[in-house]
């Protein structure tokens, strides 16, 4: 069992450190990236039911498709967070110049871009309530300005457990935790 | 490539506590800057009030009362009719973020994009919470904590202090990407697509999402003060 280990992780202790921490924050970049299902799903969402409410009252499209866009415009945020994870590990990487030892700041990287896959969950909710405030504006466009607060509002509140895994993600690039 | 550093940046030294360095950032001098700018517009209209007229005859006049009106009836209908005069809390509190969310647009690192700054409004927003919860309600407020059981204290009291932890990464995450992104597109792109170009990603990540995310932090601040209070 031990020689597994040895080999799996053995060569690791003899790669340049640089290297090492390089080649995991390009892992770590390609997780952070799977976030992206979570605001597509969303997004898709809301343009479906902006869609269908558009059919429904043609007369108050306009403002359904204000509010479908608006809504998908924070539902994209949590896709921004992981594209700015994924971008500092690949250009700006915090962690080639951090003392330590070389295999905990190299798994860093690979923390900080799964932690980036908690977006998801706030993509798909954020896409959902703003789906579901452009279908209430189609069929009620005078309750807009009401309507829209409270999807700002809800979709904030979505968006926390998503601003928490920035957070590791953030201290595990930035922050010399493991010291 | 070098290693671009996205961090606060400190000009002036003052001391050193246990080697971490203490001194005026750019997150102050920014700061002052947007103070400074906002200071001289309240006293421009502070001279100016004088010659207001119970009916607005000048457009600075209509202005001045429509930015008033607007700060009053946003209040008024997030937190209810009888708290129409925190307008005059938030009022500047949104002002102050807004300027700071834009000042990326003059190439000042805006200061919402440290978190010192955002966990200050957040904290503010926090002692708010709890004194104006008991201001309204007595001692009796904290009763509050042990809903809808005796058991659920524990994870109350957590929820309470995630609150501005949560509030202020929303405000710092959104703005500090932004300015991670826009640093890095003038880092790297050549010249030619310097100029113009940055217009579009400026507009989405400086305008767009720091008018939003100002409306929604001083909204959810609104929210959570006005629920304590009911």
């Amino acid at each position: 069992m031990s020689s597994i280990f040895d080999l799996l992780f053995g060569w690791m202790g003899k790669v340049d450190p640089v290297a090492l921490v390089l080649a995991f924050s390009a892992i770590g970049a390609g997780l952070a990236m799977i976030a992206g299902i979570g605001p597509g799903v969303g997004q898709g969402y809301a343009a479906g039911k902006a869609a269908e409410a558009v059919g429904k009252n043609p007369e108050g499209g306009k403002s359904a498709t204000l509010v479908m866009l608006l809504g998908a415009a924070v539902a994209e945020t949590s896709g921004i967070f992981s594209l700015v994870v994924a971008i500092v590990m690949l250009f700006a990487n915090p962690l080639v110049t951090k003392q330590g030892v070389g295999l905990v700041i190299a798994f860093s990287a690979i923390g900080a871009g799964l932690s980036m896959i908690a977006g998801i969950g706030p993509g798909i909710g954020q896409g959902y309530a703003a789906g579901k405030a452009a279908q209430a504006v189609g069929e009620r466009p005078k309750l807009q300005s009401v309507i829209v607060r409270t999807m700002l509002l809800g979709q904030a509140v979505a968006q926390t457990t998503g601003i928490y895994a920035l957070i590791v993600a953030l201290l595990l690039l930035f922050v010399n935790i493991f010291q | 490539m070098e290693n671009l550093d996205f961090g606060v940046q400190t000009v002036i030294k003052l001391f050193e506590v246990n080697g971490t360095v203490l001194g005026i950032t750019t997150t102050h001098i920014n700061t002052w800057i947007i103070m400074a700018f906002l200071i001289v517009i309240a006293l421009i209209v502070r001279i100016k009030i004088k010659n207001f007229k119970e009916v607005p005859e000048s457009r600075f006049q209509n202005i001045v009362e429509v930015i008033v009106d607007i700060f009053g009836n946003f209040t008024a209908s997030t937190m209810g009719e009888k708290n129409r005069s925190f307008s005059y809390f938030y009022g500047p509190v949104f002002l102050f973020i807004l300027f700071s969310n834009l000042s990326g647009l003059v190439g000042l690192r805006p200061p919402t994009a440290d978190i010192a700054t955002t966990l200050a409004l957040a904290l503010t927003t926090f002692f708010m919470i709890h004194g104006y919860g008991v201001k309204a309600k007595g001692l009796g407020y904290f009763k509050g904590f042990l809903e809808p059981m005796p058991l659920l204290l524990p994870l109350n009291i957590i929820g309470e202090l995630a609150t501005p932890i949560s509030l202020s990464f929303r405000l710092f995450g959104n703005i500090l990407g932004g300015t991670i992104i826009m640093g890095l597109y003038y880092s790297m792109m050549p010249l030619i697509l310097r100029i113009g170009v940055p217009a579009v990603f400026h507009l989405y990540f400086d305008v767009f999402a720091g008018a939003l995310q100002t409306l929604i932090f001083v909204m959810l601040s609104m929210t959570f003060v006005s629920s304590a209070m009911d």
